[in-house]
């Protein structure tokens, strides 16, 4: 049980690496990082007595695909059954087997080139990643480390501390999160300084996905500490790679990669792009091949060339998705495996999906952006048996999150692309229904509904719709201010507070306006009069 | 210097110039030990809050009325920080929860704990609880008058909660049933005038009766308002005479020009314009309800006899629509566009029953 566990485990952090062994070896020190030296030592025993003997064939297939090459492991292992790290088969080797822009590889390669030039001055060079997720980053900077010889170290964020420190009898608080951000800082400094007694290379190149969660908590002051200690004391280059997020809140490259700090520190800053689908395509004929060598014929069949473009047009670019994708839709399904079923309707569902629509075929989400599909909605297209281009479905899927706010940008936009009064009463009219659906908390389905109907009405509403550019604006926010003067204020008196800012407005505001204007100008009058 | 409407608002129960059998109820029951939680119930300018204060001068002492207001803080699970403004005595506290928009339900667990836990420190000859009044509760949202309900149950030792409600269709049952509901009627067209009068004699000023009605009738038998209206048309023309102008409340002569604005052109365009005239009005704090109310009675004045029934008709659905909902803004619009287009409509069938 436990060692079946541990493959899984295993095989989830070594997604993409291809000389797997000695990575999640270093990467458990960092979990546990006291002192990096002999912890590993520590753990390689800890593994090899957990492992009891009966076990000892399950444990030694997980190490040895780890360990060695793949094929050898795929031939002992029964062929039909997936093997859980099956994703390392397709892996790149080399860097011309990356589906990624030889631009990009070309601008990291320089960086790595660099790192070696000045790696007696200067070793603690920085590096920072970023691009959608799938772009093929972590896979990029592995097969390249790989080319240069340098031993890839990464950090994983460690579980298990805030356990230990929890026991102790100091506030807990506090020490969870000094003893977070102490390991981290300790697994920069001490790996790149001290190499691993297991391991032959000399040049080691730190990696950090996975930054602590107290970096993220609005304190971006460590983190510039961190980089300041690490510029003077790290011995080796590190690289950083951050996925792109939507929003700038989550965007971690964006709060804690301020310019100013990436010039202050020299970080190289490498921003990759999508995938494109030219080089998906090649990348997924090459998967293809793959799956045709004689070891994986039994695990795979070869899939229709339908089912790949629509894996290509619905991963958008993330290849990792459209790898996983691939694999699902290949699978040939083995009697005894409850997965068939599965693996088969997946299949077919992104078959009729792609009868469909080329838009969404499987998996990813399809992410349009906010303005992207206002447009759609305010500027329907129309096909040629006068059907709208874009279905109000997959709209409203894309934006069941946050119908409310949709609807908002909706109504605050739709006016200036009608021409007729008539049409907009069919619009608001459904706008205001949409509204009262969204409001209705008891039934779940509603809110999509609602979203829907929105949606669908404006769309449709507009029968002769204005062209032209219309800059969208954003929904209004209604703030009360209370508009009562200094003055007014002494004048209603103690009370004031009492009254709410809708009563004063409605009821107050205008009278006492008149009664204090006229009062300072008495008093005013009265002043002048005494001098 | 105080407003005519805080001077001599009446601070005791037998002092009360309408309702004085319903004066005499309230009192008989503060000399009960027990007291229930209160609802107050009538339109606005009744006067429930001068009720409210009697009966806790009544049942405090003059104590109540060392008013002191106060700013209170209170977070929210979001972190964020909301301020509402008090006012307090030792005795009472005064908050209008609706202030804190959607917020409100925070603003009421917290500040009903902060009350209730503290008990009364020197009880002798006074009540051992504290009193809560809730000033517009019918603007809660649900899920604040939820919250509500739990709590009062919860702190039914130490605080007791008056709530100053318009209407109590908006309240929820379970609230509705915990409280003993005192209706405050709007006091009748004889009353307000006797009361302006009164008020004016002891402001040493004559009042002619014309104008004591045309107040009245302006202010649709709103106490408060007309008091206030009388008041500023005396700082306007200090000896009032009969057929002297009396001032507007700003924000119906703002909906009136919106009203004739939309009888002038009816196009997308327009309802634009009508569309930011309305958010003004909405920013300024008005509440949406008065705003559709003044619309639809100024377009109904205006347009012909012959869509007046659909106009209603369309304002009815869009005002319940209105309630349901939360974007006010949009059923605002959706009747401005309904009528727009009714309106339309007519003018062109009548240049074709013109041709012909």
């Amino acid at each position: 049980m436990s060692a079946r566990k541990k493959t899984w485990v295993r095989c989830a952090f070594s997604e993409m690496n291809m000389t797997a062994s000695p990575v999640p070896l270093e990467a458990t020190p960092a979990k546990r990082t006291r002192s990096s030296g002999n912890v590993s030592t520590r753990i390689s025993r800890s593994q090899s007595g957990k492992s009891t003997p009966t076990q000892i064939q399950e444990v030694e297939s997980v190490d040895l695909t780890a360990l060695e090459d793949d094929q050898d492991a795929d031939s002992t292992g029964p062929p039909p059954e997936v093997k859980a790290n099956w994703m390392e088969r397709f892996a790149p080797a080399t860097s011309e087997e990356l589906a990624v822009h030889p631009k990009k590889i070309g601008e990291l390669r320089d960086w790595l080139r660099h790192c070696e030039a000045v790696q007696k001055k200067f070793p603690a060079q920085m590096c920072l990643l970023t691009g959608p997720t799938g772009a093929g980053k972590t896979a990029t900077l592995r097969v390249l480390a790989n080319e240069f010889g340098f031993q890839v170290q990464e950090w994983i964020n460690p579980v298990d501390c805030e356990v230990v420190n929890a026991l102790g009898d100091q506030p807990s608080g506090c020490s969870y999160v000094g003893s977070h951000l102490e390991a981290f800082k300790s697994f920069l400094l001490r790996a790149s300084r001290y190499k691993s007694l297991l391991d032959s290379h000399n040049k080691r190149l730190l990696l950090v996905e996975d930054f602590p969660n107290v970096l993220l908590s609005d304190k971006e002051a460590n983190f510039e500490e961190l980089l300041d200690e690490y510029s003077n004391y790290g011995k080796s280059p590190l690289v950083f790679i951050v996925a792109d997020a939507k929003s700038r809140g989550l965007n971690i490259s964006y709060r804690l990669f301020p310019d100013q700090l990436k010039a202050k520190h020299r970080i190289e800053h490498i921003s990759f792009n999508c995938i494109a689908s030219t080089i998906m395509q090649k990348a997924m004929k090459a998967f293809c091949s793959v799956m045709q060598q004689p070891q994986n014929k039994s695990t795979y069949k070869i899939p229709s060339s339908s089912v790949v473009d629509s894996i290509v047009v619905g991963a958008q670019g993330d290849i990792r998705n459209a790898l996983i994708n691939l694999h699902l839709s290949s699978l040939k399904g083995v009697a005894s495996m409850p997965t068939k079923q599965l693996n088969v309707s997946v299949v077919t569902k992104g078959r009729k999906k792609k009868t469909q629509s080329t838009l969404k075929s499987i998996g990813r989400d399809e992410s349009i952006t906010l303005m992207h599909a206002l447009g759609r909605v305010l500027n329907p297209k129309f096909n040629e048996d006068k059907r709208v281009l874009h279905s109000p479905e997959e709209i409203t899927e894309a934006f069941n999150t946050e119908p409310r706010n949709f609807v908002n940008f909706i109504h605050a936009n739709y006016l200036p692309h009608f021409k007729n009064i008539e049409d907009v009463v069919a619009a608001i009219n459904d706008l205001g229904l949409s509204d009262a659906m969204l409001d209705e908390y008891r039934d779940n389905s509603l809110p999509t509904m609602g979203l829907n109907i929105a949606i669908r009405g404006v769309m449709l509403a507009n029968s002769s719709p204005v062209s032209g550019w219309m800059p969208v604006r954003g929904p209004k926010r209604i703030n009360i201010q209370s508009q009562a003067t200094l003055a007014e204020q002494r004048l209603v008196g103690v009370g004031y507070s009492g009254i709410s800012k809708s009563l004063y407005a409605t009821e107050y505001s205008s009278f006492v306006k008149c009664i204090a204007g006229k009062l300072s100008d008495s008093h005013s009058s009265q002043s002048t009069d005494s001098i | 210097m105080a407003l005519w409407v805080d001077k001599y608002r009446p601070r005791e129960l037998s002092k009360l110039d309408f309702h004085k059998e319903q004066a005499e109820n309230l009192r008989s029951l503060c000399k009960q030990s027990d007291f229930p939680h209160l609802m107050f119930y009538g339109p606005s300018g009744a006067g429930k809050k001068t009720r409210i204060m009697c009966l806790l001068r009544e049942m405090y002492g003059a104590g109540v009325e060392r008013l002191r207001s106060e700013t209170m803080t209170f977070t929210t699970p979001s972190n964020r920080k909301i301020e509402v403004m008090t006012v307090s005595s030792n005795y009472h506290l005064e908050v209008n929860p609706s202030d804190a928009g959607m917020y409100d339900r925070t603003v009421v667990i917290d500040l009903i704990k902060q009350v209730a836990q503290t008990h009364q420190i020197e009880i002798s000859g006074q009540r051992e609880f504290k009193v809560i009044v809730i000033s517009e509760g019918d603007e809660l949202t649900k899920d604040a008058q939820h919250a509500l309900r739990r709590t009062m149950e919860k702190y039914v030792a130490t605080c007791r909660i008056i709530i100053s409600v318009n209407s109590t269709s908006r309240i929820i049952p379970a609230i509705r049933s915990r409280c003993l509901g005192i209706r405050v009627a709007a006091p009748n067209e004889t009353e307000i005038v006797s009361i302006l009068q009164s008020t004016c004699k002891r402001e040493g000023l004559a009042l002619p009766v014309e104008l004591a009605k045309r107040v009245v009738d302006k202010s649709e038998r709103n106490l408060r308002r007309a008091l206030l209206m009388l008041e500023a048309a005396k700082v306007a023309k200090a000896p009032f005479t009969a057929n002297q102008e009396i001032p507007d409340l700003d924000w119906q002569v703002f909906l009136r020009e919106t009203a004739s604005q939309i009888i002038s052109e009816q196009t997308p365009n327009k309802l634009e314009k009508i569309r930011e005239r309305l958010y003004e009005l909405l920013t300024q704090g008005v509440p949406p309800n008065l705003i559709f109310r003044g619309l639809v009675e100024q377009l109904v004045n205006k347009c012909d006899m012959s869509i007046k029934a659909k106009t209603l008709e369309f304002a009815t659905e869009y005002e319940h629509r209105m309630q349901t909902g939360a974007k006010h803004i949009f059923h605002l619009e959706a009747f401005v566009a309904q009528f727009m287009n009714i309106y339309k409509k007519f003018l062109s069938e009548l240049i074709m029953t013109d041709d012909f």
